[in-house]
């Protein structure tokens, strides 16, 4: 346990000391002002068209229903604008995992103390897992901001179980992303060949969804499954649901073993 | 007891036979050197010992542990220097050695104490704070040597200890290795003969995979001044 979180601890310093990762939360926190920005407008519009059209908002066409309240107008819209700005941030955290150990031959060191693969595989998801927290942790200030400045007819500004489950939705995405970036990165020792490879997985999953319906059955059914989208979908309307939990737990549980696999693997060429 | 025992160890990239079917064994407390021309076979080596990577076939044993079937209590029982030493830049020297004492499982209440131990006998206790990216080579290579001693392993696998040096920190090098004779085992590779004259007690030659000498310096020299170099020439030859 002790060597975890000796690993886990040098992952983040790694992080926090160099300009990388505030380079990470800069961009990350100007992108979704940017997104949260353009919500208020698109909200603030909305609301004003409900009040001057006639049959109010029965009136309005269905999608802008949404806008009825903070909570679904503004919060949901931005989380899920963040999972989309997760694929292209994640990348940029993971490559470096065990790309780098091996460009500084600090590989070495790692593999002849004496601890176990899994060790080093668990300390280095956990720092990677500190640090797309961090870098999501910047997020949390919109709905805080909205629960400060907004008001609602209904009482509270924001329906605060609803934006937290969104929350947890992004930070799974986030943590999966990063295990499947480690993985990529225990493969290569080209950091940008890790990034770039990481996130052209991360974006084909994500385009899943859109080639699902002119696939045949059962093809369309197992794509539909594993639809990023689909899965994620009723954490973000703030349905406390196992399955998804489940089912991005098992895919993190998965690229941990198969970095775990890669790296015992290179020991034998 | 042997702290050292290999049995016909090969290691074979695909084709390219890198070292067959080594025997040698060296004892508790020796310095040993470890020589032959680049290429030969020596890093090979010393990363089957250390456990870094398996070999095709054969045996080694780290103070009577398996390097293939106990890794963990044989590592536990080696401080290794790669060669190039495994720094992470950002960090600063202390920062590194203690991240390293944490991954050797030094005693959380001896952390402090061992990385002042080690950083008085590689002469780095100035350099504590400052981060190993901004060393220069020589200060990086102790680093490395300082990194190899925490937690006082048994056996020290130095490879190349004093490369990229420049001669006043050769010999410092060099007399920190000397002190350590008798304490700790240590096996140092290298390819320049007169170092390994001056502190080693036992030389073994590697040339293209094989062990062509494992003897006393004294019995390879033969008393004379130019003996190791004539033997080394010798053995190596084509």
């Amino acid at each position: 346990m002790r060597t975890i979180f000796a690993i886990m601890k040098k992952e983040l310093t790694s992080y926090l000391t160099t300009l990388w990762a505030w380079v990470v939360f800069t961009v990350m926190a100007l992108l979704s002002a940017v997104f949260f920005i353009a919500l208020l407008g698109s909200f603030k519009q909305v609301q004003d068209a409900a009040r001057e059209m006639p049959g109010g908002w029965s009136a309005l066409p269905p999608d802008y229903q949404a806008f009825r309240n903070l909570t679904d107008g503004v919060m949901i819209n931005l989380w899920g604008t963040i999972l989309v700005l997760t694929l292209f941030v994640a990348p940029f955290l993971s490559m470096r995992l065990f790309a780098e150990e091996r460009r500084n031959k600090t590989f070495e060191l790692l593999m002849t103390a004496p601890i176990r693969p899994i060790e080093i595989v668990l300390g280095k998801y956990l720092g990677a897992l500190g640090i797309v927290v961090m870098t999501l942790g910047v997020t949390i200030v919109f709905p805080i901001i909205l629960s400060i400045l907004g008001s609602s007819e209904s009482g509270s500004a924001l329906e605060w179980r609803t934006v937290l489950l969104g929350y947890g939705a992004m930070l799974l995405w986030g943590a999966t992303n990063m295990a499947i970036g480690m993985f990529i990165s225990s493969l290569t020792e080209s950091q940008m060949v890790a990034a770039f490879v990481s996130f052209a997985v991360a974006l084909v999953w994500m385009l899943i969804k859109s080639v699902a319906p002119s696939a045949d059955e059962p093809l369309r059914s197992i794509l539909n499954y594993l639809a990023f989208d689909s899965q994620m979908q009723n954490l973000l309307k703030g349905v406390l649901d196992l399955k998804p939990i489940v089912f991005f737990g098992s895919v993190i549980a998965l690229f941990l073993l198969l970095t775990h696999r890669s790296i015992e693997a290179q020991r034998w060429t | 007891m042997a702290m050292i025992e290999v049995e016909n160890l090969t290691k074979k990239y695909r084709d390219r036979v890198a070292i067959d079917a080594l025997n040698f064994k060296i004892e508790e407390g020796e310095i040993v050197g470890f020589l032959g021309p680049n290429g030969a076979g020596k890093s090979t080596t010393m990363k089957i010992l250390t456990g870094f990577m398996p070999a095709t076939s054969g045996k080694a044993r780290v103070a009577g542990f398996d390097i293939f079937e106990k890794p963990l209590e044989a590592k536990r029982r080696i401080g290794y220097l790669p060669e190039t030493p495994p720094l992470y830049p950002e960090l600063t020297v202390r920062g590194y050695l203690k991240f390293v004492a944490e991954l050797k499982g030094v005693p959380r209440a001896k952390v402090k104490s061992e990385i002042e131990r080690v950083a008085t006998g590689t002469g780095i206790l100035p350099e504590l704070a400052r981060l190993t990216g901004v060393l220069s080579k020589g200060y990086r290579q102790r680093v490395g040597i300082a990194q190899a001693m925490l937690g006082d392993p048994a056996l020290l696998i130095l490879d190349e200890p004093t490369e990229g040096l420049d001669p006043r920190q050769r010999k410092e090098v060099l007399e920190l290795i000397k002190s350590l004779a008798g304490k700790h085992t240590v096996v140092l590779s290298t390819h320049i003969l007169s170092e390994v004259k001056t502190i080693c007690q036992k030389v073994l030659i590697i040339h293209r995979g094989k062990i062509v000498a494992d003897d006393t310096m004294a019995a390879i020299t033969g008393g004379k001044e130019t003996g190791l170099e004539d033997k080394f020439i010798q053995l190596t030859a084509e």
